[in-house]
């Protein structure tokens, strides 16, 4: 895991090791699991529940998690937000990306406990108030740019965050800073061309 | 232009936007395992660490320790069911947890459930078992693997196909190679993983689970629980890529039912990446030997193809793609052989063309060393050995436009301007190698049936049991419907991927398409029918146009002579709400029992080279621009061409996606793609997406393709020939030709790699 896309600084290890005391566990969902005592003097164990809250496509949530839980699987099993989809869990596909605080992120590779505090943005989060899809949505859409449709929820985090960071200049940049992201069908040609249509879409706007 | 919205030429229909596409790109789409499930438990499996031997103990007590863990299914739980079977609906007849024998490297050894997925993960890991282990034989050329003729064993296989007197034409061949090609362990890494949520209320039991079979697995599962069919109902409405990995059920079906039984909630188990290598099945590793013997002039007058194909110990899978490369050109004798080699294995499955990728591969690339030999353009040499009848039996082909394919592809490619002396093109520091190949996929079709509701508001609803694995086949069956009914894709809409909808067979063979929609046809024929029949009848709207040639557009029911009738006007005059037509369709040739055995869940397929008037295949010709870089040998693949004929092309948009997806597939096949094994303990290495590697969207630069238009009534009603699996065969021998073109170097063993290049 790079610590760039890793806001808090830590690492799973030092996390696993305890040395991180996390806000103290109180169970709101999940009931049947344990909750730790609440005592700050106590280290924070891997199984315990922390509470976190953050922001979710623009909604508070308050939630109780198990400490080992990723932020993938607190917005999948947890949150009830299943669009962003698990390929690997490994960092290796990309399926699970989402935005936190605007920059794109592995969800698999970040603990939820991790992103206190910070505002997450899913595919579900993209389209407007009045059902138009996000320029990057339509143009998926528009291009073919899947087949199977798995990945492209990651995709189209992931191109946002591309266009947004200024790496989609060129079809040679798209395709270098997209590669993170497999598509097994193969849709990377339209892929390419989705991009820069919402590209020049969004420059326009 | 919108490169993915290619103008329809001749009988070929409107590239619309896939009926579904706004629910793939909001995350709407729901796959099996984001069915929203109260109160599941979830499940993950531990695996054995030993390829070959037996468990002689299981240790669960840590895990059983672990807070949260509700239950281990192990040795001993399963008893009560039947064991899986091999076949066509089975992926292998390995029973994990019937018997304590070990296979294969991880072979599943437990399930553990628990009430967190960590708890669950966690707890599994901590499951130790005793072997009693012996040396396991991983492949080809291990100690103790068994070798056996495979033809017969396998119903992709009944025989080894010949002609003519082999031996003696090779031997007085003016010209003759004799070259030995390979192609390694391939797993299918769809993006999703491997999942099963099976629930039960009462005695009946719902299993979500991506499919490309919800039918047979419906059957096959019931058989292993011995309850009642009905009582067992696949759920798989949305699949996240398949090419084959998900048509045979594995075993891990059954026990999580059984967990799910035993902890009475539902279970949900997703098979991580690592394990999904070892539980599901793979493209085998091949090997081929191919002798060609022509005349000086470019005539083959023998042709040579022996084949050997790794399998698990019990079961006999075997591809044998000597039926399509037998038939392939004008040869004027043939002779094959294949063989199957039983190794301590999981059992391969049918992958993306399972046939016809490696043993077209190694043909091919044959085809351009004999060209080479003879001094040949490889594009002449395909064109001078063009049969006019397939050679083994002596069949015409019921359409096959391979020619024009590759005049349309060598033009677009300008094949032209390659100069044929090996390393004559360069640009700066790369080695330019362009090369070409021959796509050949079998087009069959298997009985189907379909549900099609009109509404007098014009709203279509079709039903059919078949599964959208991406191939767009949700949509193309709408638009028959759309086109049949004269609705707009608007108001149509699909379901598909339960068992409860009217039967489709496996989405495999690339059949769906043609059966789907020859059964959304008749289906909206018996529709048209009855509105027809109403609208001329005496106090119907067209009274008196009982001899017009009837049509429906734009939700009107057109008589020849001009008059037209509203939709609604046409319901009125019927006094009924709706019209809703189940239909059937068995393909031409379909046995007695063909229907029958739709509904048993086994797709009774005909095509291909089984029909007795001619033989059936979709063509296409693929060329490759490859850059060696003349320092480092990096290769890359800047441009590939791809010309395809494939009958009536339901839409563009969507054919060419396909085609092109499984173009990279071959540049993946070609460059990227091998399961690495340890040969000491016959187990997979690159068991992730890091190291087992596909191509990424930096590999990839222009595809291009060409849809050739063709006629072809033969094949079924629809006039469709499969494309899904076509345009990954013959990739790989084009890159292989290419590199070849540039280098020099003649690599005949997949994938090639930069060592291959250096030296």
């Amino acid at each position: 895991m790079s610590n760039s896309t890793n806001p808090s600084g830590l690492s799973r290890r030092t996390f696993m090791t305890g040395s991180v005391t996390a806000a103290a566990a109180v169970p709101l969902m999940a009931a049947s699991t344990r909750a730790a005592e609440p005592s700050p003097a106590r280290a924070v164990e891997p199984r315990d529940l922390s509470t976190i809250s953050l922001r979710i496509n623009k909604q508070a949530y308050t939630l109780a998690l198990d400490n080992r839980t990723s932020l993938l699987d607190a917005l999948r099993d947890h949150v009830g937000l299943t669009g962003t989809k698990k390929g690997c869990d490994h960092g290796q596909c990309g399926a699970c990306t989402v935005l936190v605080d605007g920059k794109r992120v592995l969800s698999c590779l970040s603990f939820a406990v991790m992103n206190q505090g910070r505002e997450v943005t899913t595919v579900e989060g993209l389209t407007s108030a009045d059902g138009e899809l996000h320029p990057v949505q339509q143009a998926f859409v528009d291009h073919d740019a899947f087949q199977c449709g798995y990945c492209t929820p990651g995709q189209i985090m992931s191109a946002i965050g591309c266009i947004d960071e200024g790496h989609a200049g060129s079809e040679d940049d798209i395709r270098e800073y997209m590669s993170g992201n497999l598509c097994r069908c193969a849709a990377y040609p339209n892929i390419v061309a989705a991009i820069i249509q919402a590209r020049d879409e969004i420059r326009r706007a | 232009m919108n490169q993915a919205a290619p103008v329809p030429k001749e009988n070929q229909g409107q590239p619309v936007v896939r009926i579904d596409g706004r629910l793939k790109v909001t995350g709407q789409a729901s796959y099996p395992a984001d069915i929203a499930t109260a109160n599941v438990a979830y499940g993950a499996l531990a695996t054995s660490s030993i390829a070959r031997g037996k468990v002689s103990k299981l240790h669960t007590d840590d895990a059983r320790a672990v807070p949260g863990v509700l239950d281990i299914i192990t040795y001993g739980d399963m008893d009560q069911t039947d064991t899986p079977k091999f076949g066509n609906t089975g992926a292998s007849s390995i029973a994990p947890l019937h018997d304590k024998t070990i296979f294969h490297d991880g072979q599943i050894i437990a399930l553990v459930v628990a009430e967190t997925f960590e708890a669950a993960e966690e707890a599994s890991m901590l499951i130790r078992a005793d072997y009693e282990d012996e040396p396991p034989s991983a492949s080809f050329d291990s100690k103790g693997v068994k070798v056996e003729p495979a033809a017969g064993k396998s119903p992709m296989l009944q025989e080894d196909v010949k002609a003519g007197d082999f031996d003696a034409a090779y031997a007085s061949a003016a010209v003759k190679i004799d070259q030995k090609y390979s192609t390694p362990t391939q797993h299918h890494n769809p993006i999703e993983l491997f999942s099963t949520t099976a629930m039960w209320q009462g005695d009946q039991l719902t299993v979500h689970e991506p499919s490309q079979n919800v039918t047979g697995w419906k059957i096959e599962l019931a058989r292993q629980l011995k309850v009642d069919p009905a009582n067992v109902r696949i759920v798989s409405p949305y699949v996240g890529g398949a090419f084959g990995s998900k048509g045979p059920m594995t075993a891990r079906t059954a026990i999580v039912a059984v967990a799910a039984r035993r902890v009475g909630r539902p279970v949900r188990c997703v098979v991580s990446r690592m394990q999904a290598f070892n539980t599901q099945t793979y493209r085998a590793e091949t090997r081929h030997r191919i002798r060609i013997g022509a005349s000086k002039d470019g005539r083959i007058t023998a042709f040579g193809h022996e084949g050997w194909e790794v399998t698990s110990r019990p079961d006999p899978y075997v591809v044998g793609g000597t039926s399509a490369t037998g038939r392939m050109y004008n040869y004027g004798s043939v002779l094959t052989h294949v063989s199957v080699v039983h190794a301590d294995r999981n059992t391969p499955g049918y992958m993306r063309s399972p046939p016809e990728t490696p043993y077209v591969y190694a043909l091919e690339n044959a085809m351009d060393e004999m060209a080479v030999a003879l001094g040949m353009d490889p594009v002449e040499f395909r064109r001078i050995n063009e049969p006019e009848r397939e050679p083994i039996g002596g069949k015409p082909f019921s359409s096959r436009s391979l020619v024009k394919c590759y005049d349309q592809a060598a033009e677009a490619f300008g094949w032209s301007k390659r100069n044929a002396v090996v390393g004559s093109m360069r640009e700066g520091d790369w080695l330019v190698g362009m090369g070409c190949a021959t796509a050949i996929y079998p087009t069959a079709s298997a009985p189907c049936a379909a549900r099609v509701r009109l509404t007098a508001d014009g709203q279509v609803r079709v039903q059919c049991g078949s599964h959208e694995i991406g191939t767009g086949v949700r949509t193309v069956a709408g638009q028959m419907a759309a086109e049949r009914l004269g609705i707009g894709m608007d108001k149509i809409s699909v379901e598909m991927g339960d068992s409860a909808l009217p039967p489709a067979p496996v989405s495999g063979g690339s059949i769906s398409t043609a059966s789907v929609c020859s059964a959304v046809l008749k289906a909206c024929d018996a529709v048209r029918a009855k509105l027809f029949a109403a609208a001329v009848a005496g106090d119907g709207p067209l009274a008196g146009s009982g001899n017009a040639k009837l049509e429906m557009e734009q939700e009107k029911i057109v008589a020849s002579g001009g008059k037209s009738a509203k939709l609604s006007d046409v319901f009125k005059a019927m006094q009924i709400g709706a019209i809703e037509e189940y239909a059937e369709f068995a393909p031409k040739g379909s046995t007695p029992e063909a229907l029958k055995k739709l509904y048993a869940g086994q797709a009774e397929f005909h095509g291909g080279d089984q029909d007795k008037d001619s033989v059936k295949y979709a063509f296409g010709a693929e060329f490759v621009e490859v850059r060696v870089n003349s320092y480092t040998r990096e290769i890359r693949v800047p441009r590939v061409v791809g010309a395809f004929a494939a009958g009536r092309i339901m839409n563009t948009r969507t054919a060419r996606s396909q085609l092109m997806g499984g173009m990279i597939w071959g540049i993946g096949q070609a460059l990227h793609e091998a399961t690495e094994i340890d040969r000491r303990n016959a187990r997979y290495v690159n068991r992730d997406l890091q190291d087992y590697l596909v191509p990424v969207n930096a590999d990839i630069k222009q595809v291009d393709v060409i849809l050739v238009p063709e006629v072809d009534l033969d094949v079924n009603p629809a006039g469709v020939k499969g494309l899904g699996e076509l345009g990954n065969v013959g990739t790989a021998a084009a890159v292989a030709s290419a590199v070849y073109h540039a280098t020099g170097k003649r690599i005949r063993d997949l994938p090639i790699r930069i060592d291959d290049l250096i030296s």
